[in-house]
């Protein structure tokens, strides 16, 4: 079994795990609910109301408002409306806040019962067939109304847009508007959020949102975090014109000191992040793999080097964990910024995450490492990434080959041990391993069926020539002959004139 | 051990049925309960066998090397001075056990360690990879959440999984 990690950041398999704990607790609850009889014996005191099996029948029978008041606390949809219902034809009436509170609750939980609704992580889509049937009740109740308040309006609109009536939501604005009441902050997220549905080209869907907050400026309601919310999910629905839309509207909010949270603006928002209860919209796990991984891709492409460093440290591995492509965006900010003597540290986050088996990223990597020359420490360790690299190459897990050699692969990795190699006071046996694995490399080449470059040649052989050791030289030409290369009479030129051979070698 | 505990008591009670039954008719209705003979020098030891039966540390010792090579499985303070309640911690913690065997079934490597720190109840256990891991989170969420309904108390559980069974010498 993997060791169990305990960091907070949700890789796949912590997610997993997670899941699977609450899933078993919603097994126990749904037994000891199921049987409540023999959860009922109370050990404890003081009396703990959560241990208790859960009590889902309502208390009071008769019909009254109290009984109404604590069906919808216990969101029993359809026997609220029915009370209700009964409590209109005996007669008596229901007070303005208690309807609206019924209102609330059937907007808000599309007129079935919510019980069903307690795993975590699932969201139940709503059929039209119940937005239909929820519509109804819903009116109707709202018609029974005598004088609906801005909260009744509010709870209807809501309703509506929730449950896809949008041009319904609409005319029902319009009736708020004429019977001149003002709708509050909610209303017009929700309008915001409908007004995209209801317009077909883009420029219309924007009037229409331009609109709705100039009325929201008139009637003096301010615009609150889930507004900008609402207009900038809705500018998503409205292609480039949102795009450019989208900045102007920002520096608005900024102006009226508002927290952001958006995937546009990415550098700003984290600052703000940082700031008060904005890190608790962050919404799941999933949207903040989403947030964090173009968090990144932005940071590589437009800071320096040292901001995205600080930046990584500080998020990589506990806030977060990296994709690969995040990876290769980082490998590339080094590049440019000329900081490869950084790679090292990058391989063992790598290899930490578990990216060393995708092909692409190490290519890369290697790639980088043997591109240009370094001075000693750094190439040094560049070798030892190159070793490490070239045993995950060999040996896969259980025999099978994770990763298949290229030409290129197998070239950038030897030149990079051969870099690493120029060292005045290297000791033999270095060099030794080194020349074991050298040859090594070539017979892998023989075995993969790919064919070094002749670059590559030359450095093996001035390499070779560095630690004169003359039986390598003669073997790298027979090498280069059994490949039918067109260099090897340049090479046997060249052995011929740096080594002195015995006669057998000629 | 329990089959033959559960014939001997059967045979018993019959034979007590019998005799009080003839006792009840001398106008004194007194029944008795008893169990079988449960002798203290063979419990929980595992006697020398052939040399193929594994055991485990727990299992290896007597109990007369609970204190001296051994620790107690169960651990709560009402066994101390003026302190009362050790009746019904026996019983939850034998209810626990059972639970736990059964819930766990196959894996568990050793025996259940409760232990009771104020209201909080820790089980700790020793489990075989027989599952994967997450079929372990999922029992032990669903364990967690039904013991503490049933008792009313915080539970923990501390899981710590090896391979096989740890042997500690063949008897």
């Amino acid at each position: 079994m993997k060791t169990f990690l305990t960091l907070t950041s949700f890789s796949p398999t912590q997610k997993l795990f997670s899941l699977s704990q609450e899933s078993g607790r919603n097994a126990a609850k749904y037994f000891i609910n199921t049987y409540p009889k023999y959860f009922q014996k109370d050990y404890a005191q003081p009396h703990i109301p959560c241990l208790m099996p859960e009590t889902l029948e309502a208390q009071i029978e008769e019909a009254s408002e109290a009984a109404l008041i604590e069906r919808i606390r216990m969101r029993k949809v359809k026997a609220a409306v029915d009370l209700y219902d009964q409590l209109l034809q005996a007669g008596t009436s229901v007070s303005l806040d208690v309807t609206n509170q019924l209102l609330d609750l059937i907007c808000f939980c599309g007129d079935h019962d919510p019980a069903q609704e307690n795993v975590p992580e699932q969201r139940n889509e709503e059929t039209v067939e119940s937005s239909i049937e929820n519509n109804n009740n819903a009116e109707r109740i709202f018609a029974l109304l005598s004088e609906p308040n801005t909260h009744s309006y509010s709870a209807l609109i809501r309703g509506m847009v929730k449950y896809g009536a949008y041009s319904k939501a609409f005319s029902t604005y319009t009736d708020l508007l004429n019977n001149r009441l003002k709708a509050d902050v909610q209303t017009f997220n929700a309008l915001i959020i409908a007004a995209p549905e209801v317009k077909e080209k883009y420029n219309e869907k924007w009037e229409l949102i331009v609109d709705l907050l100039k009325q929201m400026a008139e009637q003096k309601v301010k615009p609150n975090l889930l507004t900008l919310n609402a207009v900038l999910k809705a500018l998503r629905r409205c292609g480039t014109l949102g795009k450019s839309q989208a900045f102007p509207v920002i520096s608005e909010m900024k102006a009226l000191s508002i927290g952001l949270l958006s995937d546009h603006y990415l550098l700003l928002v984290h600052e703000l992040l940082g700031v008060g209860e904005n890190w608790r919209l962050l919404g799941n796990d999933f949207q903040q793999n989403i947030y964090y991984a173009r968090f990144f891709s932005l940071l590589c492409m437009m800071e320096n080097i040292d901001v995205m460093l600080k930046w990584y440290r500080d998020l990589v591995p506990s806030v977060y964990y990296p994709s690969s492509n995040i990876m290769r965006d980082l490998l590339q900010a080094l590049d440019t910024d000329n900081r490869l003597d950084l790679i090292p540290q990058i391989w063992k986050d790598i290899k930490q995450l578990g990216h060393a088996n995708r092909q692409n990223l190490v290519e890369e990597l290697l790639i980088l490492m043997a591109r240009e020359k370094h001075n000693q420490e750094v190439q040094e360790s560049f070798a030892e990434c190159a070793l490490d690299i070239k045993k995950i190459y060999d040996t896969g897990d259980r025999g099978k080959v994770l990763l298949s050699w290229t030409a290129g692969s197998l070239s950038d990795l030897i030149s990079v041990l051969l870099a690493a190699h120029r060292r005045q006071d290297a000791c033999t046996s270095q060099i030794f391993f080194l020349f074991s694995s050298f040859r090594e490399m070539l017979k892998l080449f023989k075995t993969h069926n790919r064919v070094p470059s002749e670059e590559l040649l030359n450095r093996f052989l001035t390499c070779v020539k560095e630690a004169g050791e003359v039986n390598q030289a003669v073997e790298l030409v027979q090498i280069s002959a059994g490949f039918c290369l067109p260099e090897t009479p340049k090479l046997i030129q060249r052995v011929q004139q740096e080594f002195e051979l015995t006669e057998q070698q000629r | 051990m329990s089959k033959n505990m559960a014939t001997s008591l059967v045979r018993q009670t019959k034979l007590l049925s019998i005799v009080s039954s003839q006792l009840n008719s001398a106008a004194c209705f007194r029944n008795i309960h008893c169990t079988a003979a449960c002798l203290k020098n063979r419990a929980a030891r595992i006697r020398v066998g052939k040399g193929d039966k594994s055991v485990t540390y727990e299992q290896a010792y007597h109990p007369h090397h609970i204190g001296h090579r051994k620790g107690w499985l169960s651990q709560h303070t009402s066994n101390l001075q003026g302190e009362d309640g050790a009746a019904e911690r026996v019983v939850e913690d034998v209810f626990i056990r059972r639970f736990m065997y059964g819930t766990f079934h196959g894996c568990l490597a050793d025996e259940v360690v409760i232990k009771r720190r104020g209201n909080l109840l820790v089980i700790c256990a020793v489990m075989i990879q027989k599952l994967l891991p997450s079929k372990f989170y999922f029992l032990i969420g669903y364990t967690v959440e039904l013991l503490s309904h049933f008792y009313k108390c915080p539970v923990q559980i501390e899981m710590q999984t090896v391979e096989e069974k740890v042997v500690y010498k063949y008897l």
